[in-house]
């Protein structure tokens, strides 16, 4: 808790879906890691794109607007792609800033 | 930590250096008293603050140029925590930004943009926000400590 744990991520790509795990801080250094990772995933429309952050410890606004350029090259490509696994401590922030009903379902 | 005591942090206005920051800003709130969840709250509104120092005090300078730096300071106001950020780069335009400072709520996907949530999530999450812009930037983010039992 008081030990900051490194941004890592991995994709699991099944049939029909491609699913990508992030851990650890996702903040202004570890962000460009995670843009680099998404961008060849986001062109792979014939499958569903999921990010899991049951293990995300910490986000802020620069990987909200990740996750939102995500959520719009996908929607522009009318391409799946949804939020999955959110700690309640990073869905309380998703929730501030309005974005949560564009990331999940239902 | 009493009233007038203060600790200050003064670091290369690098993106490296943030979870150094946020270790430190750890530290501190946990001495103060604050609870984990406040925390983490104040832990995103310091990190916006010094996003901002790293992405734009010092973008008009050349790679040869010294690194500019940025003082994160830690003063306890009564029953309060200020943490102060502040670079001596080009000042960014305050008032503009708080313009643009709103959540997406009730905007279609069309609408939506990232621009704006930092400084929302400061006042979001911080008792109190203030920027000055003077010689480069200094944002003061307050947070009230509260009494168990004073709870509304």
């Amino acid at each position: 808790m008081n030990q900051n744990e490194k941004f890592q991520l991995r994709t699991e790509t099944q049939e029909g879906r491609c699913i990508v795990y992030l851990s650890g801080e996702l903040d202004l250094d570890s962000a460009s890691q995670l843009r680099a990772a998404m961008a060849p995933l986001m062109e792979l429309t014939d499958r569903e794109l999921i990010l899991n952050l049951r293990d995300l410890k910490y986000i802020d606004s620069t990987g909200i607007g990740i996750f939102v350029s995500v959520l719009k090259a996908r929607h522009a490509k009318n391409a799946p792609f949804e939020v999955e696994a959110i700690p309640p401590g990073i869905r309380k922030l998703f929730d501030m800033t309005g974005i949560t009903s564009f990331l999940t379902k239902s | 930590m009493t009233a007038e005591e203060k600790i200050t942090l003064r670091l290369p206005a690098k993106s490296d250096y943030l979870d150094l920051i946020r270790l430190t800003l750890y530290g501190v709130a946990t001495k103060v008293g604050f609870t984990y969840e406040e925390i983490e709250d104040m832990k995103v509104a310091v990190s916006e603050a010094c996003n901002n120092a790293v992405l734009y005090a010092y973008a008009g300078r050349a790679d040869s140029e010294p690194a500019g730096e940025m003082e994160v300071s830690f003063l306890r106001a009564g029953e309060a925590l200020s943490i102060v950020v502040r670079d001596e780069g080009d000042s960014f335009d305050a008032a503009s930004v708080a313009q643009r400072a709103e959540p997406l709520h009730g905007k279609s996907i069309h609408d939506i943009q990232a621009g704006g949530l930092g400084l929302y999530l400061m006042q979001a999450l911080m008792d109190e926000v203030e920027v000055r812009s003077e010689k480069g930037t200094e944002v003061v983010l307050t947070k009230r400590l509260v009494k168990s039992g004073e709870m509304a």
